[in-house]
């Protein structure tokens, strides 16, 4: 199958950190970008570690409809190596702000990803559940409003619209 | 004079009709002189002027009066309103 140059197919960063809890396995951020289904089972268990009582999980769905409008797909590109920085930022903001959270795994598909799939799984394993409760949120919520990625919904119509985020500082929605 | 490379996404690369290309400017310039310099190659662009920002060495940068400092075969990414997740 032929790909654009800037496609990347599947691609993955792993960071591990020196752990500091006594615990065998080195705390790691894993952020991947996938034309590839999105496999709630991959997230998750990239995530569990022995030490950990909680792994916290956040799915992105594609929805079928919007206004009214029967949706049909979702189409989403990347600048690729931009958002990968960008969601490695979110990993070491998380780190700062909840200290004891143990790994975290952030998965987003790129490409068309059709009704009632996933387009985004986020998880995040911490000793206790309150932690990676919150760090999941902050995550979402961040990478809503940070990470260079883009959606186009497309309608039953055959018409389309690239949607903006109301949380990205300069979406229409934000101008005063 | 540097030739940097511009990359265009979503809604901007529709407008410009294209993905990728090299322009020429002057090694520094302003983000706004920038954006102006790619309007110019593709007046539709101005239709997103207010909802878009740039990207230059992968950081965000709004448009206005910020210098950027550009080398040849640099990266700059124009960037419309973000919709991941």
């Amino acid at each position: 199958m032929s790909r654009a140059a800037n496609d990347l197919g599947s691609a993955g960063l792993e960071v591990e950190y020196a752990d500091m809890s006594g615990c065998e396995i080195a705390a790691s951020d894993i952020v991947k970008l996938t034309h590839d289904k999105l496999s709630t089972e991959e997230v998750s268990a990239s995530v569990v570690c022995p030490s950990c009582g909680a792994v916290s999980l956040f799915i992105g769905i594609t929805r079928n409809s919007f206004e009214g409008k029967k949706v049909v797909e979702l189409e989403y590109e990347a600048y690729i190596p931009m958002a990968q920085s960008e969601m490695k930022k979110i990993c070491l903001d998380v780190r700062q702000k909840w200290p004891s959270v143990k790994h975290i795994s952030i998965h987003h598909r790129l490409g068309v990803v059709p009704v009632a799939e996933a387009s985004v799984i986020i998880a995040i394993s911490s000793p206790h559940r309150s932690e990676s409760l919150e760090a999941v949120k902050y995550c979402i919520d961040t990478l809503k409003a940070t990470v260079p990625i883009w959606k186009k919904e497309i309608y039953e119509t055959e018409d389309y619209s690239w949607k903006e985020n109301k949380e990205c500082r300069w979406a229409e929605s934000r101008q005063k | 004079l540097v030739q940097v490379l511009v990359l265009y996404f979503a809604k901007s690369a529709e407008l410009a009709e294209v993905r990728s290309e090299n322009i020429t400017v002057p090694h520094q310039v302003t983000s706004l002189q920038l954006w102006e310099e790619l309007v110019r190659k593709h007046p539709r662009l101005a239709a997103i002027r207010d909802q878009v920002v740039l990207a230059v060495h992968q950081e965000y940068v709004s448009l206005g009066d910020e210098l950027l400092i550009l080398h040849p075969g640099d990266e700059v990414a124009v960037i419309p309103p973000l919709s991941g997740g």
